[in-house]
């Protein structure tokens, strides 16, 4: 990367954590120059896919099977399957189309990472999603951890955090992408060209070197201005996002030519493209309706496979595309359900539930953290990852947020320290990822 | 402190020890009141010891944490601390409800329990606290309750002088620079009514100044344009033009609508003789009646802003609006049809109060004593009702929560408070919401107001929304009432306009709706109170918060006692200087100063309807491409999923952006040149065959169209010599210049660039093609994208 390359960089990582930088002494930086606007260099990972079950689904269907005290109705204790240190709920017979849970760890529990016994602290959606998407309970401020690990690690990339629904905060730190659609990606690639065609350019190219070499002077003498702190953000972003949508361009040929049907795999293509293309760092995926207040078994047997074939879906395409190796999975959902069934044969918010990881850097064939036979969450020693219920503490979405943020290796990044999520250092959770 | 109905399993030990205290308390209260303020050498100290109260005990612990149940009507009402929420109160009233908060806390700050001070064990969840926990004993707030009850325990002292307010710091606006009179107008007639100001209007605001505006705003908000605008800023916050389903099914519902609900489909369409021509009019038939449909809320809060009535009416107007579409799916378009200028218009609303509903059965008719239907404003109408349905396990909690969020603009979920073990709780009471004081505190205010809506009991809209529970409503909820009152049982049937003419009365409602103007002049909500008190940005972020609520209650006040005028409440933020900052005298010295003005300034992101509406003032006609799916891709909002507004550009509207700005410069240009001068809004002095460089004459023509480009497209009054034109100048100098050096280059615009033009345009050097390189520019700009 040359100097120029690089430091090119750095301004736009600022520019990007303009929201932090309040007290940064990094004025000189802004005077970018049209010079600097040539097209950077991909992102080449590792690429983060969170994928969400909205609503609240029932871990004791996929990873944290009971089958006793009436709480499954479909399975009995006996019933219960395993795939190494793995224990999961029987599906096959019981599915509505989708991905069983029998195959699902048969193809990947060798890879997968599995935490039990999470505490969400509340049960209600709103604070649940945000609690489990950021790390903190009480705050509206704090980003996902996909938007700060986008922010940490690929602010200048055009599309470096996706979303396609759950909580998205972004903390200010990097701007949030909604490309619902595939074609979508299509229509904004090559917008200097008349309907996205390269042979029809809109100006010629000293023209068009012009028009970017007025507009990089022009905001470099805004940025030698006193200016609102609102103001100062808004021109940055703004610059930084007109720059950098050149390398749009590069998603056009990994834009499959046919749409897949499912809801997951239209939000994963979307997301693969980009990825594949250099452009994106991570993306929210989500599927809704978990919320099963009646029905609970016919609806979780529906969405679950459902879910857990997007999961595969994903990484099988991330094989083809060779960044598999490079693609860090999370499964979570905000809450989990409850250990009885209400009269509606439904199950209420209950907030203890579960999450899985997959993914380079993760070993798989583990299960960490436990919840009784009562569905409660059983506390955990934080150095050994054994379960203590005298001197254990319960795990709270904060301290899986610490984790991750460490694994990412964004923990001492100051977009980090400026959410903090305060986790005493003897609760980090040691050798979490191996 | 305090006893929650979760407590009521105490022992009788645990009473009478909690008896005692109390009736120690009262016996000592009255000398204590007087104690307290005996050694208090005159009126300066005792200002300074009631405004450190008011400071540090108030605002960093009472308002944040203690008054969520120590109220009346809240969980903690029949404790010994029961506090008053001053609300708008100001001047002697604010003084006096300060004083009995003050003497409140004083009276819990006196009690000892094994000589341990009652009030820092309470709070600390010690004493068997209904509210388990709420400061940590190392947090700052739990240092300022010490040093409160210090202070009481030794009131001999000095009182406490640790404010973290700098008696010595400058205005909260010094050193800001706000929007001259001209920039200001622009930015409101854009922002209100999608167009630029008129030579009139700036010719008043260019003699009266400030005093002008809001004379001009008043006009503006009577034109088409605003109410249009009016109506987004609405969805935005209410979403109901996100039903799902078609609304002739899922607002009027097959129980109450069954014989009409469905006009169209046997509308005569007979006299259209083209199959496939009466085909597509009755798509548009439908089409038309259903976003007639969907249109009515929105359509309700238009009327009463602009007949200006009082905007108390959005939740208690005894009257829904229809057209002649949606009146034929209510079945009442016989009888109003005389009322309608154009009965065959679908989209001219009338107000009409419907008759009480009836069922297909008479067991789903509904109730009324005056034999209409019990309209409350929004909150009654279907279209509302059906955006936020409820099931049978959420009990119309969700329409409780949205009805505070939306009308006393409380978010119950905002902050949830987290419970050590909520499993636990769940399983430990039968009856969690009623039983344990982690659920109480929020169950008490929110189940009330859903039992408020326990008529409206049908989980398909599609067959009915309106209906009661079988077996009456639930007993395993708190009643049904609002805010500690209960619902007459003969008000019942009206429970909605009940509970619309208490909320009209609440403080918060004013409040609310000063918020949700903010929200719709700047794209986002007022700051939150900071709660990290151990930020050291504590003090800044603090003030910032406290100085915009004092404009947000000055301008909530204003629109009470002015008869709750929405167009004021609009009128007032425009002219506020929250409104108006626009910019700095120096750069903020300090990460204190840099945080207080953190959020200053409107700087918003246009939306891709204002974006589009931009356009059409400054080029006369609309882009027409931010439109569906590139609208979504822009930022813009569904009103279902999609509920919230990007408010930072990403890659992908970056690139929109380009898009825009090289196809709006490619379609108006030529085609501008192509027009008799004085029809040109952008090149009205100057033709393309005006070179750079040939002559002093042409250059400072050249300036002048730039200075005109500038005024028009960003608003900006910038001299011919100044710096940004010179900057606009070099680019088409620059462009004309390389140009001429280029072989090949045709003499004509490009194809794509050249079309619908009303009369031939030559470019013979170029400076078409250049003047467009610098519209692109202008429009690529924050000022042209941003308000």
């Amino acid at each position: 990367m040359s100097n120029q390359t690089r430091q090119r960089r750095d301004f736009l990582k600022w520019c990007a954590c303009a929201g932090l930088s309040l007290a940064t002494p990094l004025r000189h930086e802004r005077a970018v120059r049209a010079e600097d606007s040539r097209e950077l260099p991909p992102y080449d990972g590792p690429y983060y896919i969170v994928f969400n079950a909205a609503g609240g689904w029932d871990t004791t269907y996929l990873m944290d099977p009971k089958g006793t005290g009436g709480i499954n109705r479909l399975y009995a204790e006996g019933d219960i399957l395993t795939h190494g240190v793995h224990r999961f709920a029987p599906t096959e017979k019981h599915k509505e189309g989708g991905l069983s849970n029998e195959d699902f760890y048969a193809e990947f529990g060798d890879e997968l990472l599995v935490f039990n016994g999470l505490d969400y602290s509340v049960n209600n959606h709103a604070p649940c999603s945000r609690y489990m998407a950021t790390g903190k309970l009480d705050s509206l401020a704090y980003p996902t951890f996909a938007a700060l690990v986008a922010a940490c690690q690929g602010p200048d990339c055009p599309l470096s955090f996706l979303t396609f629904g759950n909580y998205s905060a972004t903390g200010n730190l990097v701007a949030m992408s909604r490309v619902p659609y595939l074609p979508s990606l299509q229509r904004i690639a090559n917008a200097d060209a008349i309907d996205g065609n390269e042979r029809s350019p809109y100006h010629d190219d000293f023209a068009l070197a012009r028009i970017e070499q007025a507009l990089g002077d022009r905001r470099a003498a805004q940025a030698a201005r006193p200016l609102l702190p609102r103001r100062e953000r808004a021109e940055n972003m703004l610059y930084a996002a007109q720059v950098n949508s050149k390398a749009l361009a590069r998603v056009t040929p990994h834009i499959p030519k046919s749409i897949p049907k499912q809801r997951l795999a239209q939000q994963a293509e979307v997301a693969l493209a980009s990825f594949k293309a250099g452009v994106c760092v991570s993306a929210n995926l989500s599927i809704g309706q978990f919320d099963s207040h009646a029905n609970n078994d016919r609806d979780q047997m529906k969405l679950i496979p459902e879910f857990l074939e997007g999961v595969a879906y994903v990484l099988h395409r991330a094989e083809e595309l060779h960044i598999r190796d490079k693609l860090v999975v999370i499964v979570q959902s905000e809450m989990g359900r409850t250990p009885t069934y209400n009269k509606g044969d439904g199950k209420d918010h209950w907030s203890i539930g579960s999450a899985m990881f997959l993914g380079p850097g993760i070993t798989g064939n583990r299960v960490i953290g436990a919840t009784d036979e009562g569905q409660f969450a059983v506390p955990l020693n934080p150095a050994t990852l054994t379960q203590d219920a005298d001197k254990g503490i319960r795990i709270r979405p904060e301290h899986i947020h610490e984790a991750l943020r460490r694994f990412a290796g964004i923990a001492d990044h100051q977009a980090c320290e400026e959410f903090p999520l305060k986790v005493p250092a003897e609760e980090n959770l040691q050798g979490f990822w191996s | 402190m305090k006893t929650h109905p979760a407590d009521k399993s105490r022992t009788n030990g645990d009473r009478a020890v909690l008896c005692l205290v109390a009736t120690v308390a009262t016996a000592l209260a009255a000398v204590a009141q007087a104690a307290d303020r005996a050694p208090c050498p005159g009126p300066d100290c005792l200002a300074a010891a009631d405004k450190w109260f008011a400071d540090e005990v108030w605002a960093r612990v009472g308002a944040m944490e203690c008054i969520k149940c120590h109220k009346q009507g809240g969980d903690a009402e029949d404790t010994l601390l029961v506090l008053r929420d001053p609300g708008l109160a100001q001047g002697d009233e604010l003084k006096k409800l300060m004083q009995l908060n003050r003497d409140a806390f004083a009276r819990v700050a006196r009690l000892k329990s094994d000589g341990q001070p009652v009030l820092l064990a309470k709070v600390t969840g010690g004493l068997d606290h209904g509210g388990k926990q709420v400061l940590k004993p190392d947090s700052t707030g739990y240092r300022i309750l010490e040093q409160f009850v210090r202070q009481i325990d030794t009131p001999t002292s000095a009182p406490s002088t640790g404010s973290l307010v700098d008696p010595d710091r400058p205005p909260f606006f010094d050193g800001v620079l706000m929007l001259d009179d001209r920039r200001l107008l622009r930015r409101a007639t854009l922002s209100l009514a999608g167009r630029l100001p008129t030579e009139a209007e700036l010719k008043q605001v260019s003699s009266h100044g400030l005093k002008a505006i809001p004379l001009i705003l008043d006009e503006v908000m009577r034109e088409d344009a605003f109410f249009e605008r009016l109506r987004e800023g609405f969805n935005n916050i209410f979403l109901t033009l996100g039903i799902n389903g078609n609304p002739d099914a899922t607002v009027l519902s097959y129980e109450h609508f069954e014989k009409t609900r469905l006009w169209y489909q046997k509308h005569d369409l007979s006299h259209i003789t083209d199959e496939k021509e009466r085909r597509q009019a009755g798509y548009k038939l439908a089409n038309d009646y259903r976003a007639a449909l969907l249109g009515e809320p929105m359509k309700l809060i238009e009327y009463i802003v602009r007949n200006d009535r009082p905007f108390t009416e959005i939740v208690t107007a005894d009257y829904i609006m229809v057209t002649p579409y949606t009146a034929r799916g209510y079945g009442i378009f016989d009888e109003l049809q005389g009322q309608f200028s154009d009965p065959d218009d679908p989209f001219e609303y009338i107000p009409v109060k419907l008759d009480a509903l009836t069922g297909r059965s008479r067991r789903e008719d509904q109730e009324s004593e005056t034999g209409f239907y019990p309209h409350a404003g929004l909150l009654s109408t279907f279209q509302y009702l059906s955006r936020y349905p409820t099931t049978e396990t959420n009990r119309n909690r969700l329409r409780a929560r949205m009805y505070y969020q939306h009308f006393l603009g409380v978010d119950v979920l905002e902050l949830a408070a987290r419970v050590s073990d909520a499993a636990a709780v769940t399983a430990k009471y039968e009856i969690p919401t009623m039983q344990a004081s982690e659920c109480v505190v929020c169950h008490k205010t929110l189940d009330p107001v859903a039992g408020l809506f326990q008529d409206y009991w049908r989980f398909e809209a599609n067959f009915a929304i309106y209906g009661k529970r079988k077996d009456g409503w639930f007993t395993d909820m708190f009643d049904a009432g609002f805010e500690g009152e209960d619902l007459p049982a003969e008000e019942r049937w009206r429970a909605l306009q009940w509970l619309g003419e208490r909320t009209a009365k609440d403080p918060r409602f004013a409040i609310a709706m000063t918020e949700h103007a903010y929200y719709l002049l700047t794209g986002r909500r007022p700051l939150l109170v900071p709660k990290d008190l151990d930020d050291p940005l504590y003090p800044a972020h603090r003030r910032a918060y406290q100085e915009q609520r004092q404009q947000v209650e000055t301008i909530a006040r204003r629109f009470v006692d002015g008869g709750f005028s929405f167009k004021g409440l609009l009128s007032d933020w425009v002219l506020s200087d929250f409104y108006r900052a626009d910019g700095l005298a120096t750069v903020a010295a300090t990460p204190e100063r840099r945080a207080e003005l953190d959020d200053i300034g409107v700087v918003r992101m246009l939306s891709p309807e204002q974006l589009e509406r931009k356009l059409a003032a400054v080029f006369g006609r609309p882009w027409g491409r931010l439109t569906d799916q590139t609208a979504m891709l822009y930022g813009g909002i569904d009103s279902k999923e999609v509920t919230e507004r990007a408010t930072d550009p990403s890659g992908a509207m970056g690139s929109i952006q380009r898009t825009l700005a090289n196809d709006v410069a490619c379609r108006n240009v030529a085609y501008d040149f192509s027009r008799p001068p004085a029809d040109r809004v952008l090149f009205p002095e100057i033709e393309p065959d005006v070179r750079p460089g040939t002559s002093p004459e042409a250059d400072v023509r050249i300036r002048r169209a730039i200075v005109h480009l500038h005024q028009r497209v960003l608003g900006r009054d910038d001299e011919p010599g100044s710096e940004e034109v010179d900057r606009t100048f070099a680019l088409f100098a620059g462009i004309v210049t390389d140009a001429a050096t280029r072989e090949g280059i045709d003499e004509r615009e490009i194809y794509s660039c050249r079309q619908g033009l009303e009369s031939p345009v030559v470019d013979a050097h170029y400076t078409v093609r250049a003047w467009r390189s610098v519209v692109t520019y202008l429009l690529r700009q924050q000022e042209f994208l941003y308000e």
